[in-house]
């Protein structure tokens, strides 16, 4: 613990990287306390206050049919933190099984395993994401499982090869042949060596499933209108540059700070877990 | 030293190719994609510029005020059933090849096989008759009062060059020459096509053989570009690269566009915006449901939304179905207004119990706009203890979804226009029982009052006739709330100065006609 508050401290970088998260994950938790109009995540209009440049009233300005567009960030960054933790809650579990599966019984069972993600990983993931919410219609829970489907490859090709490497340790065969059971070697013998380097892939993928869930709305394929989201507010905003610059350039900076401190803790955690390769 | 002449030669060089392109009077615009060039398929604006541009119809709408005058015709007779035209003998198409009646009989045949387009308004035309080189006669299976203010959509086309061209299909006449048409023109028009991509560009010159002759001062060449970002246009035409945006822009961009010393031109009087409540399905089958909605809504709030500066705005207060200006429309003093005490008592007395559904409100995903329109009446309907839900649809996808009443959202928006300038084609398409189910009616309207009054509408011989009929008809469409009749929506497009296009900016000049505007002849260019 002491090590990794003393990596941490020696790297600006990785102070800046808890900063930011901090300061995302509480806007978040207490978006209800710091939004100065907490009704406007909501069905509410105000044509006579539209489009209005920042202010003393209006932190960030207000969009196009007059809501406050900081209590409106507040609150879409709850949303991309749920978002993005139940995405890694489904994607991850899948992932890590079909690959501690696949590396350490090998043979027929992985080939079948591994082309089969092989198959997911060809097709690019906004692509794959996209046609899947073609499919279904745009609302959140659509919108998790399409991430969901394109996230959970990953993790089975890294676990898939931490398994390989694993597997032919010492204590794993030592515990084989003592007699454990193949479930026991795999989830309690490989699966806690491989945890460091899960997680700090998760932490990397925080920011990169609420970059993806913010393009899929930025497309029109995400959350639907009232409700807040960073990438369809950078869509609605695009429309309005330059002269309405506040539309765009604040969720953008909301979703840089999200995106970007998640990426620097990642880089810590890689650094703390030892599972720098 | 060579080197150095050579470098001011080079100089000189660029300097009179910049005098030479400065001498060339450029025009350049944009719309949505796509460019659809085949003038028996043009439909939406982008189409209808092409078509006004390329092609010549037999009559126009008069300049300024009601009704119409000869264009390639010369006069024209007739009443009734049987309509008789006597056309201009001085007509050259751009091929070269003499305009003459049998072109008018081929425009008209083609139009009707290919049945795309605007097709549908020449429905009660039985024939045409080439009665000799200059002479051509139009026999309707019924009297039909709009058919002179219909001709101005039946597009004349070379007949020889198409048959020069024809495709494979089946038949005698192939493909009717489409696939040629829809790359080429073979027009009379004052601009020829040079060249066609449907998403991208089309380039067009003047024709110098245009039988009207055209101002020395109108646009050499013209580019017309599809699918433009607002963002794009709107630092384009700052740093003056575009000449005239589309009317599509959001009204905040035309605003500062305006702001920046630019001009804005409009078009107005042929149209409404409305959202059309699904009658089909519950809970907007019940009258009293519909009334609720209709004055729950903040007519006020939407003239604030659509205002580009104090003077201009995209659209006025509606007045009812009908759109001010037509036959049967109310007087702009009675506007439409919000009471939300009424539209409680409405809701009290729906057989449908507001705590039990939910409305669904659809916008179209190609118009910003409508997204904040949706946002409030959501707002206006929660006021009244309505709930909504807000959904996006892509404009392919709901001409499809609204062919089944199960799949036609509750309520949807949508603009129309009079495509003619008659109220006929503004109203016919939407509330006539036999035209339920398109993009114009996904309020699947059934009422034989309605019916009535529209055929009453389309058939009467006089102006008063047609005048009380249309009245009654928008009394009636008032009570029964199809639709909310949202505002007259009127196109605004912004130009750079040092641009005149007199029909959208002087109301003397205007034509009352959708993007006969955008006749590339009647602009100038300083």
């Amino acid at each position: 613990m002491n090590r990794a508050v003393q990596i941490i401290l020696s790297r600006p970088l990785s102070i800046a990287g808890s900063v930011l998260i901090a300061v995302v994950v509480l806007s978040a938790a207490m978006a209800d306390l710091l939004a100065p109009f907490p009704d406007h995540r909501g069905t509410v209009v105000d044509f006579s206050n539209f489009n209005q440049p920042p202010s003393r009233q209006n932190l960030m300005g207000t969009d196009l049919v007059g809501r406050d567009l900081f209590s409106r960030i507040l609150y879409a960054y709850r949303l991309s933190l749920i978002l993005g933790a139940v995405v890694l809650a489904l994607a991850v579990p899948v992932g890590v099984t079909v690959g501690l599966v696949a590396g350490y019984f090998g043979g027929w069972v992985r080939f079948v395993l591994m082309r089969t993600t092989d198959v997911f990983l060809s097709i690019p993931p906004l692509v794959l994401a996209m046609s899947i919410m073609g499919v279904l219609e745009p609302t959140l829970t659509n919108g998790m499982i399409a991430v969901t489907v394109m996230w959970w490859p990953w993790y089975s090709r890294l676990v898939h090869n931490l398994t390989l490497a694993e597997r032919e340790e010492g204590y794993v065969l030592a515990a084989e042949i003592i007699g454990a059971s193949r479930f026991h070697v795999m989830f309690r013998e490989i699966l806690p060596n491989c945890v460091p380097a899960i997680l700090t892939k998760m932490t990397l993928d925080l920011g990169f499933v609420i970059l993806i869930a913010s393009s899929l709305s930025f497309l029109g394929l995400g959350v639907q209108p009232p409700t807040p989201d960073l990438g369809s507010m950078v869509a609605e905003g695009a429309q309005y540059l330059p002269d309405s610059w506040w539309l765009t350039v604040f969720p953008g900076l909301a979703i840089l700070v999200a995106v970007f401190g998640f990426n620097l803790l990642g880089d810590a955690l890689r650094e703390i877990l030892g599972t720098e390769q | 030293m060579p080197r150095l002449l050579s470098g001011l030669l080079a100089c000189a060089l660029l300097a009179l190719s910049a005098l030479a392109a400065n001498a060339e009077r450029v025009l350049r615009l944009d719309e949505v994609a796509v460019g659809e060039l085949d003038p028996a398929k043009a439909s939406d604006y982008a189409d209808s510029i092409l078509m006004f541009n390329v092609y010549d119809t037999l009559v126009l709408p008069r300049q300024g005020g009601p009704g119409h005058t000869p264009h390639l015709a010369e006069s024209w007779v007739g009443s009734g059933t049987e309509y008789t035209f006597t056309l201009r003998s001085d007509v050259s198409f751009q091929s070269g090849n003499p305009m003459t009646a049998e072109d008018v009989k081929f425009s008209f045949d083609r139009m009707v096989s290919i049945g795309q387009g605007l097709s549908f308004l020449f429905g009660n035309v039985e024939s045409v008759d080439a009665l000799d080189t200059y002479t051509v006669r139009f026999n309707l299976s019924e009297p039909y009062a709009p058919f002179v203010s219909a001709l101005v959509r039946l597009p004349i086309v070379d007949k020889q060059l198409v048959m020069n061209n024809l495709g494979d299909g089946e038949g005698e006449m192939g493909d009717w020459g489409s696939e040629y048409l829809s790359q080429n023109g073979a027009g009379t028009g004052a601009y020829i096509v040079k060249s066609h991509n449907p998403q991208d560009e089309t380039v067009m010159v003047k024709f110098d053989g245009y039988f009207l002759g055209v101002n020395e001062r109108a646009p050499d060449t013209v580019r017309l570009r599809y699918g433009l970002e607002a963002a794009t246009v709107r630092t384009l035409i700052a740093q003056g690269e575009h000449d005239i945006s589309s009317q599509w822009l959001p009204p905040e961009v035309k605003k500062a566009l305006a702001a920046d010393g630019n001009q804005l031109l409009t078009e107005g009087g042929t149209g409404s915006f409305y959202f059309k409540m699904n009658t089909m399905k519950e809970p907007l089958d019940d009258v009293n449901c519909r009334l609720a909605i209709s004055s729950a809504f903040d007519y006020e709030s939407v003239l604030k939304l659509i205002a580009i500066t104090d003077e201009i705005s995209e659209g006025t207060a509606a007045t009812g179905a009908i759109t001010a200006g037509m036959f049967g429309a109310k007087p702009t003093s009675q506007a439409l207004s919000r009471d939300v005490e009424a539209a409680k008592a409405h809701l009290a007395q729906c057989r449908h119990d507001p705590s039990t559904f939910s409305v669904e409100i659809s916008w179209i995903a190609e118009v910003p706009l409508e997204e904040r329109l949706a946002l409030l009446l959501q707002a206006n309907l929660a006021e009244v203890g309505i709930s909504s839900t807000i959904r996006k649809v892509p404009w392919a996808a709901f001409a499809g979804m609204v062919e089944n009443p199960d799949n036609t959202p509750n309520i949807s928006q949508i603009f129309v226009t009079a495509v003619t300038g008659d109220p006929d084609t503004l109203l016919y398409g939407m509330y006539h029982s036999s035209k339920a189910g398109t993009w114009q009616s996904p309020e699947h309207l059934s009422d034989a009052q309605v019916d009535m009054l529209l055929d009453a509408g389309r058939a009467g011989e006089t102006d008063g006739e047609r005048e009380s009929a249309y009245s009654a008809l928008n009394d009636r469409l008032l009570t029964i709330a199809p639709s909310i009749y949202g505002f007259d929506s009127q196109a605004v497009f912004v130009a750079r100065p040092g641009i005149s296009v007199p029909a959208l900016s002087d109301p003397n000049m205007a034509f009352g006609l959708d993007t006969m505007g955008f006749a590339f002849r009647l602009m100038e260019i300083e």
